[in-house]
């Protein structure tokens, strides 16, 4: 599935990188604890979390993921969204919580990196 | 990180990177003061100004293997994360000193996790000296592998029942001082 269509079907707002929506989606991943994601998320993974600051555009960008959903409304830091767009990193933000953002990624059919 | 003993870790790692001969782990748990302190000191190589300027910064790394270098980045997330910082003072030819700070209770401070196994794997690596002082409130566990080296003579730090008996001296000093996970 192209992280397009997730954002449509999620009405996840694109903060970052609107060139990289044609993306495909492999799977997703879901934790707040970056070294975590270091060690599991795979290329092409959504990613989704609550932190916003610059550090999860460096996880991103080194993982190779697809894109980062931040949920229940936090608003990234001014520093992240300026390095995602040169980076070259969605960044997708939504008012949802982390757990509904991942039950409506297992319904479209997103699987886990696991 | 799950633990902040694999910050600790990663930190001794770029201080090894550095060409340090001597690494300084001071660990100060302040109970009444709500205080949890963390000092790596190393006589490595140090950074220039520059360099102390952009370590905060995720894609600044002197690897070349990778863009992006998250060890501080980490560290530091952490520590503010807990109503903390992270500093870090550096002079070239001299060494560099990082120093983070958390409030011991807060929620999400992890624990320090096995904080034994992270000091036995850095005198392993066996690069030069450590000096370690873990203070909680008024009890304190410290050593010196200098003053330990001295009494060994010819043996190596390395040495199977030297590190045995290490692992046992490293093991009862943390149980001694009653540690909070």
């Amino acid at each position: 599935m192209k992280l397009k269509e997730i954002c449509r079907e999620l009405g996840l707002e694109v903060r970052t990188a609107k060139e990289k929506l044609g993306r495909e989606v492999t799977g997703g991943y879901a934790s707040d604890l970056l070294s975590c994601v270091m060690a599991r998320a795979q290329s092409g993974n959504i990613w989704v979390t609550l932190q916003g600051h610059p550090n999860i555009v460096a996880v991103a960008s080194l993982l190779n993921l697809a894109g980062i959903v931040l949920t229940e409304g936090v608003e990234p830091d001014a520093g992240t969204l300026t390095k995602a767009e040169e980076e070259g990193v969605a960044i997708l933000t939504t008012p949802l919580t982390s757990y509904s953002v991942v039950g409506k990624l297992f319904d479209l059919g997103v699987p886990g990196a696991d | 990180m799950r633990e902040l003993s694999l910050h600790i870790l990663d930190a001794v790692e770029n201080s090894i990177n550095a060409g340090a001969t001597r690494i300084e782990l001071i660990i100060e748990e302040d109970l009444a003061k709500d205080r949890l302190d963390i000092t790596i000191r190393d006589n490595g190589c140090g950074m220039s100004e520059e360099q102390v300027a952009h370590i905060y910064d995720p894609f600044f790394t002197t690897r070349r293997t990778r863009h992006v270098g998250l060890g501080i980045p980490l560290f530091k997330a952490a520590a503010e994360r807990c109503e903390g910082y992270l500093t870090i003072a550096s002079q070239v030819g001299v060494g560099t000193t990082l120093e983070a700070a958390f409030q011991h209770s807060h929620i999400d401070r992890a624990p320090l996790g096995n904080i034994a196994g992270t000091l036995l794997t850095i005198i392993l690596f066996d690069v030069g000296d450590v000096r370690y002082v873990h203070r909680v409130d008024e009890q304190v566990f410290e050593f010196d592998t200098a003053e330990m080296r001295a009494e060994l003579g010819e043996i190596p730090l390395t040495h199977p029942e030297v590190r045995r008996w290490l692992q046992e001296f490293i093991a009862a000093g943390e149980a001694g001082i009653g540690r909070s996970p």
